[in-house]
């Protein structure tokens, strides 16, 4: 494994274009992506979805999890219906989406109507295909439930019954009992969920795909996230050393970010044995 | 929308899913070729699928019987990015595979493919028969390095039953007939758009390239990107200022994002939501197929006033076969290249496909005729004013930034101008 990698790293010092030997450049392909317009825009279009998706499919997913935890008749029911979107694959949901977005006969505008509201045009207004690709992701978050349901059910009930003799309110109870018993797998989650917002790329692509073909980022290269980018200069612009050095800057990126989570962990998440 | 990129996403519909899959599927194909019960099998991998790859297949079939020496066995793989990869290594996969002109720049300039020269000098083999406008595009630094077969190119469509209904006699020539065409065939109803006197086949923009190239502009010149030519500027401005900024973007946007899919009954041209359109030549095929009762023309895309040496410009852009330069057996695959483009092998493809033919002497055949309305693109296709879009090595980069500032120009984001200078600058590091 650590050959391809090894190699990796020289070809992005490189031009190389897959049928050529590689001619070493140094830095300048990292230099050059900084000063290309593309990639700034994949880095904003990546950052969006990652800084607004994954705060927001963590705190749905835990209030999915804290309704599904309720013992209400039919609990084995709605757990199934919530979890169910996960396992449909994501081109299948993708495409699914793609007629819901409709702008004028898509399911989600009809609804909005119904409310006396005219819904965008989703897949064709730059303003509003990032929220729908959020809006994707965050219907297959029965995932992320369900690792929060098991979280929830290992918090001991003593707590609970602690905390209601001290006279403390619902909200009480969450912030002191749950909130804190909750907070690894949050770490864990959000660990996991920014590794896949910043290397997100099959529902992009394929919402993307009926415009034309790969090289395609959106109406207003509004989905051109990084991943998308670095596909197009490999395979399509064979640019193999941009996109060695792209892959790179997104490793050194993720381990770097994932540090950062985990230093800041020190500060709010509580172990059992603390 | 560009020719080429109706074109990749008519064929390559789908790909996209398997191109994610990633290269595994090499595996698949990594068999190669060799010799058998004195025969020498080739391989031939193509890209189309369904009854595009029938009709290839019948061709294939027809040349395995003719033969005493050669084997052709016939792979669908319709993935770009796996084709790609196995012409990486020393020893391929395949012998003979199907692109398109436009890649020959960048694969000829990389040594992916080979030269044909040797072949054609050895053989004698009779380029001048195939239309210019579609030898340019298999042409790189002089040197021949793909042979097509199948052509596409684009012209005005028009719907017969609108045009009646708004009083207009025949379709337009000039370009300020064609605006004021426009203008009446497109209906408002409670400020949201019901007909579209002229749009794009899938979504709001139009074939920008063709457009510059009606106003006399050129997109590449001397071999380097020239999008700031005042002629492919003028082209676009008159679909922004006739369509875009007339009906607005939004609500525009609104109209086609009810648009049914391209390859169906629901085309918004059948449905009578577009009056008119740019289109291929493979949609009288496909209207027989979908929209048989359509009562439709179509005509050359419209020349600027006063430039009637503009008229019947069209940009073609052939389907093409070439030889990797890690072809195991490039001698026989030369053979049944020859085979493909032959005139049988030719007209028995490009019929089945509605797509037109690269040789001169078929643009007259009679087996095109039964086709509605196909005469008017085989003659465009012979017309002086046939061209295509050099294939240099930088067209896919400069194709994927001329479609972001297409973008740009059908939002009004940027003018023409301004999105074509942007291109312009960007082009100066393609290298």
């Amino acid at each position: 494994m650590a050959g391809p990698i090894l190699v990796s790293l020289y070809y992005s010092f490189t031009e190389f274009n897959l049928f050529q030997s590689p001619k070493w450049v140094g830095l300048d392909n990292y230099l050059s992506l900084f000063s290309d317009p593309k990639f700034v825009r994949s880095i904003i279009n990546t950052a969006y979805l990652t800084v607004i998706g994954v705060p927001l499919g963590l705190a749905l997913g835990m209030l999915v999890a804290l309704a599904l935890n309720f013992p209400v008749r039919g609990q084995p029911l709605y757990r199934a219906i919530v979890y169910l979107p996960a396992i449909v694959p994501v081109v299948t949901a993708t495409y699914l989406w793609r007629w819901v977005f409709n702008a004028q006969y898509g399911y989600l505008n009809q609804m909005l109507g119904h409310l006396g509201l005219t819904g965008p045009n989703w897949l064709s207004d730059p303003v509003w295909t990032k929220p729908a690709v959020i809006i994707i992701t965050l219907w297959g978050i029965g995932g992320t439930a369900v690792i929060y349901l098991a979280a929830l059910q290992q918090v001991p009930q003593q707590l609970y019954e602690a905390a209601a003799v001290d006279g403390a309110n619902g909200w009480q109870r969450f912030w002191h009992v749950t909130w804190p018993a909750l907070t690894p797998v949050t770490l864990f989650q959000l660990i996991m969920g920014v590794i896949a917002a910043v290397q997100i790329f099959a529902p992009t692509f394929l919402l993307t795909q009926s415009r034309g073909n790969a090289a395609n980022g959106g109406p207003g290269d509004s989905l051109l996230t990084y991943t998308m980018y670095l596909f197009q200069n490999a395979f399509v612009f064979l640019k193999m050393g941009e996109a060695a050095a792209m892959a790179w800057i997104l490793f050194m990126f993720i381990g770097l970010l994932t540090l950062l989570i985990l230093f800041s962990s020190k500060r709010w998440v509580h172990y059992g044995s603390e | 929308m560009s020719g080429p990129t109706q074109l990749s996403r008519r064929r390559f519909i789908g790909s996209g899913v398997a191109t994610t899959a990633g290269l595994g599927l090499l595996s698949s194909c990594s068999k190669s070729s060799g010799s058998s019960g004195g025969k020498t099998t080739i391989r031939f991998s193509y890209l189309w699928t369904g009854e595009e790859a029938k009709a290839l297949e019948t061709v294939i079939a027809k040349f395995n019987a003719s033969q005493s020496y050669i084997v052709v066995k016939g792979v669908s793989n319709p993935d770009q990015q796996a084709q790609l990869a196995a012409m990486t290594g020393s020893k391929g996969s395949f012998d003979v595979s199907d692109n398109f002109g436009t890649v020959t720049g960048a694969w000829a300039s990389k040594g992916v493919i080979k030269s044909l020269d040797e072949y054609i000098k050895k053989d004698n083999f009779d380029i001048d028969d195939f239309v210019p406008s579609a030898i340019t595009q298999c042409r790189y630094q002089g040197q021949i390095y793909q042979l097509p077969i199948a052509v596409n190119n684009s012209a005005l469509l028009y719907n017969k039953d609108l045009f009646d209904k708004v009083g207009i006699a025949k379709p337009p020539t000039t370009m300020s007939e064609w605006a004021e065409a426009i203008g009446k065939l497109t209906k408002t109803s409670g400020g949201q758009i019901t007909q579209l006197g002229l749009g794009g086949t899938s979504g709001a923009g139009i074939d920008y390239r063709l457009m510059g190239a009606v106003y006399g502009g050129q997109w590449y010149t001397d071999g380097k990107p020239s999008p700031t030519d005042q002629g492919n500027i003028d082209g676009a401005d008159f679909y922004v200022n006739n369509v875009i900024k007339k009906y607005g973007v939004k609500q525009i946007d609104r109209f086609v994002s009810g648009f049914g899919d391209y390859q169906s009954p629901q085309n918004p041209f059948y449905q009578g939501k577009l009056a008119m359109v740019i289109d291929g030549e493979w949609q009288p095929a496909f209207i027989k197929q979908f929209a048989p009762k359509l009562n439709w023309g179509v005509v050359p895309v419209p020349y600027p006033d006063g430039q009637q040496d503009q008229a019947n410009t069209n940009l073609v852009n052939p389907g093409t076969f070439f030889i990797p330069s890690n072809s195991q057996h490039p001698d026989q695959a030369w053979e049944f290249l020859k085979y493909l483009v032959s005139k049988d092998a030719m007209r028995t493809f490009t019929v089945a496909l509605s797509n037109l033919p690269a040789r001169k002497s078929l643009l007259g055949d009679q087996a095109y005729a039964d086709i509605p309305n196909f005469d008017v693109f085989l003659k465009l296709l012979g017309d002086k004013n046939a061209s295509s879009i050099p294939s240099e090595p930088s067209f896919s980069q400069y194709t994927s930034d001329l479609g972001t500032a297409d973008d740009q120009i059908t939002r009004l984001v940027k003018t023409p101008a301004a999105a074509y200078a942007q291109v312009a600058t960007a082009a100066k590091s393609y290298g």
